[in-house]
């Protein structure tokens, strides 16, 4: 169950290593590869969050 | 009395004379020689091999050790209420691997064993390589390993301070002390080798290497004097710490309430073991440098009896120790100590508890002839029993204790994983991986020390040593 | 000093000079003394168009660059992946204030039996289940699979939206599908089928009623799979007419079980009343005692006095055979029973155990009245008419009987899906019922449904039957509906303590709409139809809103009790000595986690252990002792279940006290659809009959090895106690005579100073003559305390992480043992060998006794767990709960924290609710008042056998019960101090100085 759920701190180590390379490669405009790839496709997008809406005419017992 | 009075006066018994520690006319010269050149020679292909071979070994644990970072300890078969396995038996296991360089290095010196400064050294670097192996596993094991230095008692501004009650924490201490101390002793050792090396050497590099390291050592007689006062210092320092290293590491089981943990004999029992298991990785490692680097007239056949009759009384009192276990357990009369101590014997992991009790007890009974002291295929055969018998020996004690305490309703079979296993076989690939480089590069023999203990190292006007 | 400015004038600048051309004011000289930097010093940057200097980079620029850089990168490195955002109500609803929790009532309906229940809501999410209050049957409890309905809220995999062959559609649209089928049916005057589930709603009744007015073709089957069609047979043949018992153990001195489980949390009434009776204060009370006459392990035969294993096939022989005998001793019969067909004196199945059999004829003429027979619904109906004739001899008080609307049976649907296949129904409507799955020949059915024109399925999570109908309409969940129920001695409401989450209505709804498309006429909605009924009905004193406040109307019964026929007893007698026991006979019970397979996509009560087998995410197939031993069968072995041409394989286990001959099997496993469900186990259903009277105990099974083996993912491996001092179990004359149990610890001595409480201490009695091991604390605590849910893997390992669970402990002869469960949880020791070996003190002691975990502080060493004695500490070896999106962390408990991977975590007395109303007493200016902080596990035991309190009030319930002389400490020797004290089990055995029959 839990392997599948990994992949976030993967990204994360990876984000923490390549990012100041890409960014200083970005910043100093010295890329060595040229991509003219088009951006990779949006992924489809994760429902939007839930809208959770107390009851209606529901009779609270207390709180 | 009659006896004494029959031998003239002035002549000392043939029984009492200290044999010749080294075999054929060795020189301070040839010793430099044949000790001092092998870094400065290219190794011979099967050293690649080997360093092929033990290198895969380490990679592959270190390999298991990312996915255990990446995945959790969860990747290994540790579980409730097994919550300690491979991690804390190859930790235990090679800190006292560790156990016997110190004990050669520090403890025989004190006793003016002369015998030890052929081996001293390569014991003593083993007990670096082992206790490097050894503080991976505090490290690795935590659930949360990037934040083990939480562990260290250091100032902080949430005013978190580490439980000083905990053995865990003595751990931290008592290893980190061991490994600085063995450190230090070792690298003291090696200055005046270093020196020496550095005066040989006539490649540049390696001149600024040694030269770095030598820490302007020129061998004068000041030098010796603080030389020797601070290797006699450090030894008293290290004598002490092979005590009490594995005593602390004991105090994780013996200050603990598991059944089978809870035992007043675990100190002494723990540091034998760990100088009974170390000696033989040392027999284990000399046979092979003894052949392959040509050390045949320093490491002698005597030096390997010693160590044999050394590893044959540990096992003696090994063996007692068990005894004592199955006593203590008879006696308290108490019924979970007594559960833990037949599981040993008659549980399912009882194949385990045999094993051990072969292994350390019957095996090294062999030793007890002559015979098999001076075989090769005895001592190694009893050598790479006792390594295998002391990792189970942990094995009994953490698995087989924790898997039924007390409540039979939480017992459970411990399974191992191929993560285990391939961190157990890294240890071992990064332990002969630094094995075999340091016998690359360093000196692997104390010429200094051996120098001291050639025949002419002694003022004598009868030109040997006897008189001396 | 002072410097002397001058009084007027321009001041007189000195000029300084720089280089001699500035001196003498060359042009470019005058340029540069305008530059704060000398030429070349630095480039000259074009700011206005963000060119790079010509002549590449400074050193300026480039620190700068690699400067932001890492400070971007160290930005994105800490970007947290899921985190949310925290964004305040910008228009509050009134109900909802932050932080404080809300709670309904409302009601859950299960097969034919309701739960009254209250709701917490955090926020605005319902997050916790327990019992309503106000009912008088159920008293503020429920049952573990209610409780754990919660999960099934939020369970991923519901269906959002209207579907219509794989097309998502709006409500407009589906309802013009199912307009047009419903009214063209009418028009051709097809009939129209409705599947729903049992009726116990007298507004849904009404409901249907009104929608038969509209479509008159309709026709309408309420199929409970899970409830055991014999029960009909029986009643029908018993009382003329569908009915439910309702045992009142409350009344029984004496009860008889014939293979009932009244005890495994169902029925939190029964287990109340059972706990009443067994929570003995002193030994001078006098003890109930439960005989048990079944084949296979039940929770019930785990509590009996006295436990015989009978096959069932044999029970009625038995249950006979004991009329026979009560009637020959001077009990009356009552009228047109006859027995002749019965033999006199002992059955057979008790042959060696004379003196137990008039014992037990003594102890059922002694009890009268206050005795009790009580049948399993899955015996075979034989069995169950010999119940309903004994109590009607012993005119017992204990079990009241009330009319209900009958089920269809297996013979109904049966004959429907003969129809079906014959092409006469328009339309079928399934609605919350999954006869593809449940169906004992799932193929012929399915091709039977294909034939009907139109199918439409109301549900929440697409199943089976989902998948062949072609409009799919999203149900609410309970939670989100309104409705209302009849129990015994109650009507029950059942309002939504949540806006729906998704595009979705309650079924009720879909068919209120039909009626008004098809031209009767309704209200606008169900809420509207139901208040209006309810409005009508109620007495003058009590408004809809306080009923629905308080979730129950109390209903004075004017019950006619049904009479017993005593007709029908001499062909049942004729039966039940006809039923031999004859080669393997199964018995398919409801799964204690799946009931039917509804609650199979709810994680939580998969990991729920099994009470008896102990096993998860698995329905293996229990065989008796004898029967392994003759078929060599090991735990875990793949075993091949044979009957009627179906074959399942599965492993098995070996249940001790099982009857020899005896297989049972849970239903409700098996699923191929549903995240979770899906191929959990093996769908059983095939295995039931199409004989309604004995559809769940099934004869010539056939079981063979396969030579595999299955992994078990069970919490508990080992069964027996090996003779130590875990749990005590004491019998009247021992507890009057040995008040100590069986050993007297001596106070341990020691080196420290004990920890002062000053304030409170807390603390913890468990009776354990009380507890069932029902499970249902176990499913309290995974709600109140987000337990995470691991997975059959992970619980094969050994890592279920409940911080609470029950062992059961087997003791005596495989054959027939005695049985014990001791729920076990963190004992919050005073002396805890925990806390001293951790070396980051993430464990600790309160000033109020409680052993608390810093979850933040914890580095994950786990020697805690290796030096806990009761192995109560559970460790996050894997990530187990991060990272879950919507809507599944809905159901979280705000008040506890998420643990994450590598951290220790354990039970810790509900310290939110101690401190919940420690900050309520302490801002009302009061003290705490004894019994005001219960514990989730306290409020779910039905059986009240966990009592919480503080140790240094001596007024406090539990400080009360610490001096009982049943009280006792687990490893109390070993000198650790636990905070929770265990009462002996009382066992009343029939025959002095044995628990058990021989």
């Amino acid at each position: 169950m839990a392997d599948t759920n990994r992949k976030p701190r993967l990204d994360r180590l990876g984000s923490l290593l390549v990012a100041p390379f890409l960014l200083g490669r970005q910043a100093l405009s010295l890329e060595w590869v040229h991509t003219q790839d088009s951006p990779p496709e949006p992924q489809a997008k994760a429902p939007a969050r839930l809208t959770v809406t107390p009851p209606e005419h529901a009779i609270k017992r207390r709180g | 009395m009659q006896a004494e009075a029959a031998i003239p006066a002035g002549a000392i018994p043939d029984g009492l004379i200290e044999p010749a520690l080294t075999i054929g006319r060795v020189t301070p010269g040839s010793l430099d020689d044949q000790v001092l050149s092998f870094p400065e020679t290219r190794p011979p292909k099967q050293w690649y091999l080997a360093l092929a071979i033990t290198l895969t070994a380490a990679l592959i644990g270190v390999g298991c050790i990312g996915y255990t970072f990446y995945l959790g300890i969860g990747a290994w078969g540790n579980t409730s209420p097994v919550f300690w396995a491979f991690d804390i038996i190859n930790f235990v296991f090679w800190v006292g691997i560790g156990h016997a360089g110190t004990l050669i290095s520090a403890i025989l010196f004190l006793f003016r064993k002369r015998w030890r400064n052929a081996i001293a050294r390569f014991a003593e670097a083993m007990t670096i390589f082992a206790v490097i192996c050894a503080v991976i596993f505090p490290l690795i094991h935590v659930g949360r390993p990037w934040l083990a230095y939480w562990l260290f008692p250091y100032p902080n501004q949430r005013a978190l301070w580490t439980n000083f009650r905990s053995p865990l924490l003595w751990d931290v201490f008592a290893v980190n002390t061991y490994f600085s101390v063995s450190a230090m002793f070792w690298y003291l050792g090696l200055i005046p080798d270093i020196a020496s090396m550095r005066d040989r050497t006539t490649s540049k590099f390696r001149k600024v290497i040694y030269t770095v390291l030598a820490m302007g050592w020129r061998g004068a007689a000041t030098h010796w004097q603080h030389y020797e006062k601070a290797y006699l210092l450090l030894a008293g320092l290290a004598t002490g710490l092979v005590l009490s290293v594995h005593s602390v590491v004991s105090f994780d089981f013996a200050t603990s309430v598991v059944p089978g943990w809870h035992m007043t004999i675990f100190p002494p029992y723990f540091v034998a073991g760990a100088i009974f298991a170390g000696f033989s990785m040392v027999v284990i490692v000399l046979v092979v440098v003894r052949e392959t680097m040509q050390l045949k007239n320093l490491i002698t056949m005597r030096h390997l009896d010693v160590m044999n009759k050394v590893i044959l009384a540990l096992s003696c009192i090994m063996g007692y120790s068990y005894m004592m276990e199955g006593f203590t357990a008879w006696y308290s009369m108490n019924e979970y100590l007594h559960h833990s101590f037949m599981n040993i014997i008659s549980g399912t992991y009882g194949w385990a508890g045999w094993l051990t009790i072969s292994c350390n007890i019957l095996i090294p009974q062999i030793l007890w002839f002559k015979k098999a002291r001076s075989s090769y295929f005895w001592m190694i055969f009893v050598a790479i029993g006792v390594t295998i018998g002391m990792w189970f020996e942990r094995f009994v004690i953490i698995v087989i204790s924790l898997h039924q305490d007390y409540l039979p309703s939480a017992w459970r079979i411990y399974k191992p994983t191929m993560v285990d296993f391939g961190v157990l076989l890294g240890t071992f690939g990064i332990f002969f991986t630094l094995v075999l480089l340091f016998a690359r590069v360093l000196p692997v023999i104390a010429t200094t020390e051996v120098k001291a203990i050639l025949p002419d190292a002694q003022p004598s006007h009868h030109g040997d040593d006897h008189h001396a | 000093m002072k410097t002397q400015l001058p009084e007027q004038g321009p001041l007189e600048i000195p000029r300084f000079w720089r280089t001699l051309e500035e001196r003498i004011e060359t042009p470019e000289a005058q340029r540069a003394a305008q530059d704060e930097f000398l030429p070349g010093a630095v480039p000259a940057y074009d700011d206005v168009h963000g060119l790079p200097p010509q002549d590449g980079f400074s050193r300026r620029d480039f620190f700068g660059l690699v400067g932001a850089a890492a400070a971007l990168a160290a930005t994105v490195a800490c970007d947290r992946k899921g985190q949310g955002t925290i964004v305040p109500y910008t228009k509050r609803p009134v109900e909802v204030v932050p932080g404080v929790a809300n709670f309904y009532a409302s009601s859950y309906q299960e097969g034919r039996r309701v739960y009254p229940v209250l709701v917490k809501t955090r926020e605005g999410r319902p997050i916790h289940i327990m019992g309503n209050d106000e009912h008088p049957g159920v008293k503020g409890k429920t049952s573990p699979r209610a409780m754990a309905d919660v999960l099934r809220l939020y369970d991923p995999d519901r269906l959002r939206a209207p579907l219509s062959e794989g097309r998502t559609l709006g409500w407009t649209e589906a309802e013009s599908q199912l307009r047009s089928a419903l009214v063209n049916a009418k028009g051709a005057g097809r009939p129209v089928l409705l599947l729903s589930g049992a009726l116990v709603s007298p507004t849904r009744k009404a409901l249907l009623a009104d929608l038969k007015k509209a479509l008159p073709t309709l026709e309408h089957l309420a199929i409970e799979p899970a409830s055991g069609d014999a029960a009909e047979v029986a009643a029908q043949a018993s009382y003329g007419q569908a009915v439910t018992l309702q045992p009142r153990l409350a009344k029984a001195d004496l009860i008889l079980s014939l293979g009932a489980d009244f005890l495994n949390g169902e029925d939190p009434e029964a287990l109340a009343a059972w706990g009443a009776k067994r929570r003995l204060k002193s030994a001078q009370e006098s003890l109930n005692r439960l005989w048990v006459f079944e084949g296979p392990m039940t929770l019930t035969g785990t509590n009996a006095d006295v436990r015989v294993p009978v096959a069932p096939s044999r029970l009625g022989a038995v249950a006979f055979a004991l009329a026979k005998d009560l009637a020959s001793k001077g009990l009356g019969l009552p009228a047109n029973v006859d027995l002749s067909s019965v033999s006199a004196g002992v059955p057979a199945e008790l042959k060696d155990s004379a003196k137990l059999w008039s014992n037990l004829v003594q102890d059922l003429r002694r009890a009268g009245r206050k005795a009790v027979v009580l049948c399993g619904t899955q015996m075979p109906a034989e069995v169950q008419q010999a119940a309903h004739l004994l109590n009607a001899m012993l005119g017992s008080e204990a079990v009241t009987i009330q009319a209900a609307e009958p089920l269809a049976s297996v013979k109904d649907l049966e004959a429907a899906s003969k129809a079906m296949a014959e092409g006469r129904y328009a339309t079928v409507i399934f609605w919350d019922v999954n006869p593809a799955y449940t169906y004992p020949k799932a193929a012929a059915w399915k091709a039977a449904v294909a034939k009907v024109p139109f199918r439409v399925w109301i549900g929440q999570v697409p199943d089976e039957t989902g998948a062949q109908c072609q409009l799919l309409l999203p149900e609410n969940h309970w939670l989100e509906s309104w409705g209302d129920f009849t129990t015994p001695g109650a009507d029950v409401l059942q309002q939504p303590t949540i806006g729906t989450l998704y595009d979705t209505r309650q079924g009720e709804d879909v068919l209120l709409e039909a009626v008004k498309v098809l031209g009767g006429q309704a209200a606008t909605s169900y809420h509207a139809y139901l208040q209006e009924r309810w409005q009508r009905s109620l007495p003058a004193a009590n408004s809809f809103e306080q009923a629905l406040h308080d979730g129950v109307v109390k209903t004075v019964s004017k019950e006619v009790l049904p009479a017993f026929k005593g007709a029908s007893v001499a062909a049942a007698a004729k039966r039940a000595a006809a039923s031999k026991a004859e080669g393997l006979e199964l018995v398919l019970f409801p799964g204690f986690a799946t009931f039917d397979g509804r609650h199979a996509n709810n994680s939580w009560l998969q990991e729920t252990p099994d009470p008896i087998t102990k096993m998860t995410w698995d329905n293996p197939v229990s065989v008796s002792v004898q029967d392994a031993q003759a078929l060599g069968i090991q735990e875990g072995d793949l075993v091949q279940v044979s009957l009627d041409g179906t074959t399942l394989t599965l492993p098995a286990v070996i249940q001790p006290g099982q009857a020899k001959g005896v297989l049972a099997l849970a239903l409700g496993y098996g699923r191929t659809t549903g995240g979770v469900a899906k191929g959990i186990g093996a769908n059983a259903f095939p295995l039931t009959g199409l004989d309604p009277a004995s559809a769940n105990v099934r004869q010539g099974v056939r079981l063979a090895k396969t030579g595999g083996k299955k992994e078990l993912s069970r919490t508990q491996s080992h069964h027996r106690m090996e003779g130590r001092d875990i749990v005590r179990s004491l019998t009247p004359s021992e507890y009057a005579e040995h008040p100590q149990g069986h050993h007297h610890a001596p106070e341990p001595a020691s080196l420290y100073d004990e920890q002062l409480f000053p304030g409170h201490k807390w603390g913890m009695v468990i009776d354990l003559a009380a507890c069932t091991g029902c499970s249902a604390c176990v499913v309290a605590c995974q709600s109140e305390n987000n337990v995470a849910v691991v997975g059959p893997e992970q619980v094969a390992r050994g890592r279920e992480m409940h911080w609470i669970r029950i062992d059961r402990y087997y003791e005596g002869e495989l054959e027939n043992p005695k049985v014990v469960h001791q729920p076990m949880l963190c004992q919050h020791c005073d002396s805890a060998p925990c806390e001293n070996v951790c070396p980051v003190n993430a464990t600790n002691h309160s000033p109020d006794g409680l052993n608390q975990m810093a979850y933040n502080r914890c580095v994950g060493t786990r020697y805690c767990a290796n030096n806990c004695p009761y192995k109560v500490r559970r460790f996050n070896f894997l990530e187990y709960t991060a990272y879950k999106t919507e809507p599944g962390i809905l159901v979280n408990n705000p008040e506890v924290t998420v643990r994450p991977r590598g951290v220790m975590e354990k039970c810790s007395f509900c310290v939110q609710r101690i401190n919940d109303v420690k900050i309520r007493a302490k801002g009302e200016g009061r003290a705490i008042l004894d019994g005001e902080i219960t514990t989730a596990c306290m409020a779910g035991c039905p059986a009240d056998a966990i009592v919480f309190g503080d140790l240094n009030n001596p007024k406090s319930k539990v400080f009360q019960q610490v001096a009982n002389r049943r009280a006792y400490r687990v490893l109390e020797e070993l000198g650790v101090k636990p905070a929770i004290t265990y009462l002996a089990d009382l066992k009343n055995p029939a025959i002095e100085g044995g628990h058990h029959a021989s």
